[in-house]
């Protein structure tokens, strides 16, 4: 039996509604209690900011596509090196760092949750393999299902059960958390040389339109009743005009779950562009915003880009296949069998860049005019906008008007001509950021039953304790403060254990991986679907009684079994 | 003026080489307090050098450093060196100078791989042959060499000048395979043969006295130059990259 006591916290936890209030944490054997015994061990946090551990709802950490971001960039193993250090192994990288990397720099900003962004199922061994070694944090993978042939049939035949059957028995064999569609039909497409410009256009050989397998998955999802709805990386991303396609895929969704959202638009950023072309590209954040505004059932996060060097990876191969037009740099391209793809390049942003300028503040534009914080999380899409140690400068971008002011003197001159960012007052509160940043990344992944995102009785003991005084730290002038604060935290905990303090990770930390069991009767079990089971015989380059990834890849497996309406 | 001399020790039953990015001279500016590593294992320098101390000086450029002995694995002499000189009077193995921005280092023997990597100014003089990756950029790198000037009066070995960006890079002999590779500003001279050079380069300048053999068809033949004396034949390319660079060759040949 551990206890621990957190004493005079000052404690901000927007799921449990309370904001500011100083008061003491009692943890006992991993989980938040109302009291423990005066054996417990003390942590003084008197007056330091205490907030649940940070939740990041949609990162690059873990598999394959980031391991080849790793071979294809051997200059960035030279930066970010850091010696072995008490239970600390060495780590290399910046923008795409080794694992322990990424799970040390992450403990350290107070983050002990955290959701891969993209996994391709044949290929989920290798993601599990890495979650092995993030031991900091808990982790879950977003599946990819954009291009499954399987599914695209289904659809075709419209048969929304079966879809969701597919998606069940994938699931469970892959141990995935959510499903993700990137690009949905154009990274399909993409195999056969070609792309989808929007919703409306036919995947080529399967009959169907995106905007018919978005509409199937989301009623899929919903049938599956699964924790986190639908996380979508929209068609013709970072293509200029490319807002009318969002606000098209947007408008696409039904309100079908009264607790949560039913739609999870990524990195929305990159999917609010305007122009016609590269030389008279713009801001569109405002309808995009103004749409979410109006769709409580629509959540995004702002897939923020900060300049710098960072590497892109994504399962939308033709748009990396642009990128890669553009810049003429190193480019990598895979081709995921029945499943999907993907494509890997290194970019710089840079201020001077009138393009990346805008793209920098269509990001913060997206926050701060999206009205409820509930709606529009704090990524970077790490690393595709940015490495999310960037997360700090991003938190004092949107707290303070003056840093914004004097951020935005240094970028290309002409970008106030194209975007409204110069025009909004909006400055932030330590509550927005915590909704942003923890509570609201757990109720859009339906993560806070599982005790994630808050500090009530009852919770995971994951909790973040900042240096930070907020009474007197006033961050609209003193931003510099607030980065500092949020870059390095006093103590993490996670599970009830102090796995971080003042920059050191003190501990080797288990991680806990959380998948998805949906529970369906006996006709809905593919593995036993004549016409499934032959797609893997004939096309598929592993047998089907290989394919499923064995629970002993998880290192603390955490299973959560839905009742599904199949 | 100081003058340190470091007389390396037989390296006994070693077999492992030294890494000695300690030994720059503005370091000798405040002692001989320095360490090296031999593996995982710190040693001071007393413990690998015989140290004479002659002279003092108050500015990193008043200080010369020679080193003798069984040099020839002892790795990354002079790396971020900004001033002063170093000579070794033997053989010295890898990364000698990386990341060099000034003075000078003398090599009277052989030099190994990767010799002024990414060196940004300064000077490098090798009297002997220089192994593989002379003067180039490092792995999956945007920029090699930047400036300062490598001068080498024997052999070099392949990938000499990778990812040359800026700086001159002169061998008397002959050099190995693929020397100017992606190139993007600078000038590359080569005085004896060489094959497939200057392949995917952007900018620069890169001249062949000898032969190019296994000449790259990617270049553009556009005439000829004079250039100390002789007259060169010039290509432009690499066109496969869009390139802008010229290549200048005595004769050249192409893989049959």
């Amino acid at each position: 039996m551990t206890e621990l006591l957190v004493k005079n916290a000052h404690v901000i936890d927007p799921l449990s509604g309370i904001n500011g209030e100083t008061m003491d944490i009692a943890i006992l054997d991993g989980k938040i209690v109302e009291e423990v015994s005066a054996a417990a061990d003390v942590i003084d946090a008197r007056g330091m900011l205490t907030m649940p551990g940070g939740i990041d709802s949609h990162t690059h950490i873990c598999g394959t596509k980031v391991n080849f971001g790793r071979y294809m960039s051997p200059e960035d193993m030279r930066a970010g090196r850091t010696p072995r250090r008490g239970p600390m192994h060495a780590t290399s990288g910046y923008s795409v760092p080794t694992t322990y990397g990424n799970s040390y720099r992450y403990s350290v900003m107070g983050y002990t949750t955290l959701l891969e962004g993209a996994m391709a199922p044949l290929e989920a061994r290798h993601t599990h393999e890495e979650f092995t070694y993030t031991p900091l944090q808990d982790t879950m993978a977003n599946t990819l299902f954009d291009g499954n042939w399987s599914i695209m049939e289904a659809i075709r035949d419209g048969d929304v059960k079966r879809v969701a059957a597919i998606i069940a028995w994938m699931l469970t064999a892959v141990k995935g958390f959510a499903v993700k569609l990137t690009n949905p039909g154009g990274t399909e497409a993409w195999q056969w040389g070609k792309n989808v410009s929007c919703i409306r256009d036919p995947v080529p050989y399967f009959e169907v339109t995106p905007a018919e397998i978005i509409r199937s998955v989301i009623e899929a999802n919903e049938l599956l009743h699964l924790p986190h709805s639908v996380h979508l990386h929209c068609n013709n991303l970072g293509t200029p005009g490319n807002y009318t396609c969002t606000l098209g895929s947007m408008g696409l969704v039904p309100d079908l779950n009264p607790k949560r959202q039913t739609l999870y638009a990524t990195h929305v950023q990159f999917h609010a562009y305007g122009g016609s072309g590269w030389k008279d590209f713009s801001s569109k954040s405002e309808p995009i915003a103004n749409l979410v505004n109006m769709r409580p059932q629509i959540v995004m996060d702002m897939g923020q880009v900060m300049f710098g060097r960072t590497t892109t990876m994504t399962a939308d191969g033709p748009m990396e296949f642009n990128l890669y037009r553009l810049h003429h740099e190193k480019w990598s391209n895979h081709d995921v069998e029945l499943e999907t793809g993907s494509g890997i390049i290194p970019v710089i942003y840079r201020r001077k860049n009138l393009v990346n300028s805008i793209m920098w503040a269509i990001g913060l534009e997206l926050a701060l005019l999206t009205k409820s914080p509930w709606q529009c999380l704090l990524t970077t899409d790490n690393p595709n906008g940015a490495p999310f140690v960037k997360y700090p400068e991003i938190i004092a971008l949107l707290m303070s008007r003056r840093y914004r002011d004097a951020e935005f003197a240094k970028v290309h001159p002409d970008t106030g001509s194209r975007v409204p960012l110069p025009a909004i007052d909006r400055e932030m509160d330590w509550y927005e950021i915590a909704v942003m940043t923890r509570a609201g990344q757990a109720r859009a992944l339906g993560i806070q039953d599982l005790g994630k995102g808050h500090l009530a009785p009852g919770a995971d003991a994951d909790v973040a304790i900042y240096p930070m005084r907020i009474d007197e730290v006033d961050p609209s002038t003193e931003f510099q403060k607030v980065i500092d604060g949020f870059s390095r935290t006093e103590y993490t905990i996670k599970r009830g254990r102090v796995v971080a303090r003042r920059g050191e990770c003190v501990v080797h930390g288990s991680n806990a991986t959380i998948w998805v069991r949906p529970k369906v009767s006996e006709n809905y079990d593919m593995g036993k679907d004549a016409d499934f089971v032959e797609k893997f015989d004939r096309y598929y380059t592993v047998r089907m009684s290989n394919y499923p990834v064995q629970e002993s890849y998880l290192s603390r497996s955490r299973c959560i079994e839905t009742e599904t309406e199949l | 003026m100081m003058r340190v001399t470091l007389a390396m020790k037989p390296m006994g039953r070693w077999s492992i080489p030294i890494e000695a990015e300690s030994i720059v001279p503005a370091n000798f500016l405040s002692g001989t307090d320095l360490s090296v590593w031999r593996g995982n294992r710190e040693l001071g320098i007393e413990e690998a050098f015989s140290v004479l101390v002659e002279g003092d000086a108050d500015r990193a450029e008043d200080v010369e450093v020679v080193l003798s002995g069984e040099t020839a694995r002892l790795k990354r002499i002079g790396e971020y060196m900004d001033a002063g000189k170093i000579t070794v009077l033997g053989d010295i193995g890898m990364h000698c100078g990386n990341f060099m921005s000034g003075g000078a280092i003398e090599i009277q023997g052989n030099a190994d791989g990767w010799l002024g990597r990414e060196m940004a100014g300064g000077m490098i003089i090798c009297r002997g042959n220089a192994a593989d990756y002379c003067a180039s950029g490092y792995r999956g790198g945007r920029k090699g060499m930047t400036g300062g000037s490598v001068e080498v009066f024997g052999r070099a070995g392949d990938f000499l000048a990778e990812n040359l960006a800026g700086g001159t890079v002169v061998v008397h002999g002959d050099a190995g395979d693929m020397p100017g590779a992606e190139m993007r500003g600078g000038t590359l001279i080569i005085h004896g043969d060489c094959t497939r050079p200057a392949a995917n380069m952007k900018d620069g300048a890169c001249y062949v006295y000898g032969t190019a053999r296994w000449m790259l068809p990617t270049f553009r033949k556009v005439g000829t130059a004079q250039q100390d004396g002789r007259t060169l034949i010039r290509f432009t390319g690499d066109v496969a990259n869009r390139g802008k660079g010229n290549l200048f060759v005595g004769n050249y040949e192409y893989l049959d």
